[in-house]
């Protein structure tokens, strides 16, 4: 009974500490001015939801851009990452443990370190300042995801399926359709949504490759957030979370059960 | 594969009318240039955290430049004009002379040292623009941008002289010199502080106790002078150590940025803010960030002014249309927009007298925020802006002896 | 057979390894090149090691490796602890179980820039907390409440990575247990074990090499962050991602040999850290979490 006790209070904690950054901006994002020691505003206001959807902000604008661009990064790293990933999941082959290396150091190497000498390599091909070179930008994060989520999708994967296809006529692009691609789908829709999350939360690559001209939603973010404006930054902070948790539902489905492909099986 | 990709990829982004020719525009005649800025499109950099002054460079400007004039203006909110400085820089570094992503940048100060020093600014150009009769550039707060020559390099904006807020509630009779703020800071203490420099801000504040150290501005004129900065200097750090004590946090921590500071006068934290611009005092009351009962004011010895400006970087491929954009920032009717206090409250850079009939009856027409403190208030007794040399040197000194 | 099947694994890496060469690898030479400080554009053609003798040798340089190291092993470490509690009690049946697991990946959709400033917003001196806290009666003023953002600890920023990690590390430490399943577990209690003998004797170890992983994953990516510590960093000193940016952006370009080199330390940790993830796990074929 105390241990019953214990665990819904560590629960109630852990809930109330997830939630909890969250709500000063909920608040913020409808208040007209919340100065201490008020500890709700006094007054109340739409005005910064007004201002955040009026074409002046650009805010809508904003979110379009970002969701194109985090759509764009998905799908080219979804061409090149599944068939990376059937490589290394299918396929036992001399160098692989540093193809591994190669494909993964990229997701963990810090963006910083990136950023600065892949400015210089875009400034000359003139890609800074464009959505294009931003999207590039973002594949290098996205792609390790992507390859290595779908390499752990193939190797569970079934390849006598695709044989019998064959066999009884099929073409490539019908085995893939009708055979691999209803296989690996939960699996893909994993890797889309990580490689989706990373793109869209992206902002030193942003900053640095698009100069300002490709204006995120983190940047629009940070801007009013660095000049004192709780209330637009509330309003806007509300607008990015939004997408991501509706992916999220979209995919709860994968993503609930025995957590299928997320779970990183790295113990035997 | 790399480049056949961003070839393809890059398709999107042809540009239109190429105006990146500064020379061939100087030839020009004025209705020639507006001919070839038709159709264009302005990527503005500009800071981009005030709501207001977004919505009047869109909705205002932007609406009508788009209707009389077929261009596009593309306003582009940064953090902080260094950003942009170094955008151009870096395009410079990289051989990209024609077509940069900068057609417009909102600028002044140290900013504009470094592009004018590293050639990354389209100069010799405003007379051609017909309002720039309207500027009066006998004036060196106008002729001068921190004491770095403008030589026709970037166009005024807007005039704008430092101003501090107080609550008028909480506190009636604010000190009104720097000697009395002094000793109201020691009286009081944990309720003053200043943004560490280089922040804009904390650097025009350090300033002020500067200029009360040396006696004055006059002997800190002209250039960077060693014996005389020693002096001076050596009683400014006194005085700042002295107060150091008495400050918020007890001087062990100074804010970061302008906006911290804000932040601590919104909550109470602290008696005073200040800023360059007295107008955003107005805007943050009308936003509910500082109480009603704001109020701001000057320093009987006199408070700092200056101009800042548009400039058109060297690179820019759309020169024509951004001297369109300048034309009609300068013009009567657009400086008497932004000057009303709810669309932002901001000084003209022109000489009203030099305006049509109605623009001078609707500037006199303005009645100002009851938080800001007028500009003909202040204009009583104000100093002028040291040379960049100076700043560098009280911002390292700073450094170096108070905010260690 | 073998032929055919070699190239078709070339045929199929090919794509991911040259738009990952050509981008990252790419940028990284460059970035080394420039830090070396190898120009030949602008008549540097003898590459040294000037730069980074500047930057090893700067007091402010070696603050912020400081700091940053600070930031990510404070971080790593409490993160790993709490996600390692969370994950035992979310192994449990309890009411609300099944909520708490969708937050837990609800918090994974949020980006860090916006978890920033929440932070900012709950633990400023003036912020909800504070407000709670007066009202409370615990402070007078705003300057009574701690100073638990743009502090010299950087308390802030580990807040905002412990608040952020935890659930990715409990999520991957959950899904662990879940293929270990506690059976080695339920043997060790019948052969007398205390419960606190069979978690740090047997699951615990079992548990290890996922949690070594993940950890360097977050260790690599607080290390390197630059927007949170810009958000809720103290002015002086910056961490070493904010530094070597600002570096970068400097109007001085002779800063930039330096901020390059900045860049190639930081990478050389994230290397480290690849390595160590590597170890930790096995080879491909097998998945990896994302963040």
């Amino acid at each position: 009974m105390r241990a019953d006790v214990f665990r819904l209070i560590a629960g109630i904690t852990l809930a109330l500490w997830l939630v909890l950054p969250l709500v000063p901006l909920a608040i913020w994002s409808f208040a007209h001015g919340w100065r201490f020691p008020d500890i709700l505003p006094r007054d109340w206001s739409l005005k910064a939801w007004a201002y955040a959807f009026s074409p002046t902000s650009g805010v809508v604008g904003s979110l379009g851009l970002t969701l194109f661009i985090a759509a764009a990064t998905t799908v080219l790293a979804a061409l090149v990452g599944v068939p990376a990933g059937r490589a290394l999941g299918l396929h036992a082959f001399r160098g692989k443990a540093i193809v591994t290396l190669v494909l993964l150091a990229p997701a963990i190497v810090p963006g910083i370190a990136v950023a600065l000498g892949l400015h210089g390599v875009f400034l000359r091909l003139g890609l800074t300042g464009t959505v294009s070179g931003v999207i590039l930008a973002h594949l290098i994060p996205v792609i390790p995801y992507m390859t290595l989520i779908m390499a752990s999708v193939f190797s569970s994967f079934d390849t006598t399926y695709e044989d019998q296809a064959r066999s009884l006529g099929a073409r490539p692009h019908q085995v893939f359709i009708h055979v691999t691609l209803p296989a690996i789908l939960p699996g893909l829709m994993i890797g889309a949504l990580f490689a989706f999350l990373v793109s869209w939360s992206q902002y030193l690559l942003t900053l640095s490759i698009g100069g300002g001209r490709v204006q995120t939603l983190p940047l629009t973010l940070f801007t009013f957030a660095s000049s004192g404006r709780n209330d637009v930054t509330g309003a806007i902070a509300m607008i990015y979370i939004l997408p991501g948790l509706l992916v999220l539902l979209l995919t709860a489905r994968h993503l609930t059960g025995r957590n299928a492909a997320l779970t990183p099986r790295v113990a035997p | 594969m790399l480049r056949s990709l961003a070839a393809f990829l890059l398709l999107s982004t042809a540009a239109v009318a190429d105006t990146a020719d500064g020379e061939a525009l100087k030839g020009l005649t004025w209705d020639q240039v507006v001919e070839q800025a038709r159709g264009g499109t302005v990527n503005w950099f500009m800071w981009g955290g005030a709501d207001n002054i977004n919505q009047y460079v869109s909705d205002h400007i932007g609406g009508i430049l788009k209707r009389d004039h077929g261009i596009t203006l593309n306003r582009i909110g940064v953090a902080d004009a260094v950003e942009v400085v170094n955008i151009v820089l870096s395009e410079k570094e990289a051989g990209v002379t024609d077509a940069g992503t900068v057609d417009l940048i909102w600028i002044n100060g140290e900013n504009f040292r470094s592009m004018k020093q590293a050639d990354l600014a389209f100069c010799g150009y405003t007379d051609l623009l017909p309002n720039n009769l309207l500027v009066n550039w006998d004036n060196p707060a106008i002729s001068n941008d921190f004491g770095v020559p403008v030589d026709g390099c970037e166009v005024p904006w807007n005039t704008v002289q430092f101003a501090f807020a107080h609550d008028s509630a909480v506190l009636p009779e604010p000190p009104r010199s720097m000697a009395d703020l002094l000793d109201w800071i020691k009286a009081n203490p944990g309720q003053f502080t200043y943004p560490a420099p280089p922040d804009f801000t904390g650097s025009v504040f350090v300033r002020h106790v500067f200029y009360h150290a040396a006696g004055g501005a006059d002997a800190l004129l002209g250039p960077f002078d060693q014996a005389r900065f020693d002096d001076a200097a050596a009683k400014t750090w006194a005085i700042l150590n002295e107060i150091e004590p008495f400050l918020w946090r007890e001087g062990q921590t100074y804010p970061n940025t302008i906006v911290q500071m804000n932040e601590l006068f919104a909550n109470g934290e602290v008696a005073f803010t200040f800023n360059y611009d007295p107008a955003q005092f107005g805007l943050a009351v009308q936003a509910g960030i500082y109480p009603e009962s704001t109020r701001s004011f000057g320093l009987t010895d006199g408070t700092i002014g200056n101009t800042n400006y548009t400039l058109i970087p060297f690179n820019s491929p759309n020169k024509a249309a951004a001297m369109v954009v300048q034309n009609l920032l300068l013009s009567g009717e657009a400086q008497l927009e932004k000057a009303k206090p709810e669309v932002w409250g901001a000084s003209p850079a022109i000489e009203i007298s030099r305006t049509a009939a109605d623009v001078q009856a609707g500037f006199a027409a303005i009645e100002g925020h009851a938080s800001v403190v007028s500009a003909e208030e202040l204009a009583k007794a104000a100093l002028p802006e040291l040379q960049a040399d100076w700043l560098t040197a009280i911002e390292a000194g700073w450094k170096a002896n108070v905010g260690n | 057979m073998t032929l055919t099947k070699r190239t078709r694994i070339i045929l199929l890496l090919a794509p991911a390894l040259v738009l990952l060469g050509g981008l990252f690898f790419s940028a990284l030479g460059l970035g080394l090149l420039r830090s070396l400080r190898y120009m030949p554009s602008i008549g540097l053609s003898e590459p040294d090691l000037a730069a980074y003798i500047a930057v090893l040798s700067s007091p402010g340089f070696l603050a912020s490796l400081g700091l940053s190291l600070w930031i990510a092993g404070a971080s790593t470490l409490i993160s790993v602890m709490i996600a390692l509690g969370a994950a035992l009690l979310l192994r449990q049946t309890f009411p609300g179980r099944q909520f708490i697991a969708f937050l837990f990946q609800l918090n994974l959709t949020i980006p860090h820039i916006v978890g920033a400033i929440g932070i900012l917003y709950l633990f400023s001196q003036s912020g909800a907390f504070a407000r709670l806290a007066f009202a409370g009666g615990l402070i007078g003023r705003p300057g009574d409440f701690p100073a638990l953002v743009h502090d010299p600890f950087a308390i802030g920023i580990i807040l905002q990575y412990v608040w952020k990690e935890v659930p990715f590390i409990g999520l991957i430490l959950l899904a662990n247990m879940q293929a270990i399943g506690e059976d080695h577990e339920s043997t060790a209690r019948s052969l007398g074990a205390t419960r606190w003998q069979a978690f740090v004797h047997v699951l615990l170890p079992m548990l290890m090499p996922g949690l070594v992983a993940a950890s360097a994953l977050v260790f690599a990516f607080a290390f390197g962050a630059y927007e949170i510590p810009l958000i809720l960093g103290a002015s002086a000193p910056e961490a070493l991602p904010v530094l070597a940016y600002r570096s970068y952006t400097d109007v001085d370009l002779a800063a930039r040999p330096e901020a390059m080199a900045m860049a190639m330390i930081i990478a050389l940790l994230g290397g480290a850290m690849v390595l160590v993830y590597a170890r930790f796990t096995r080879p491909a074929g097998r998945g990896r979490n994302a963040r």
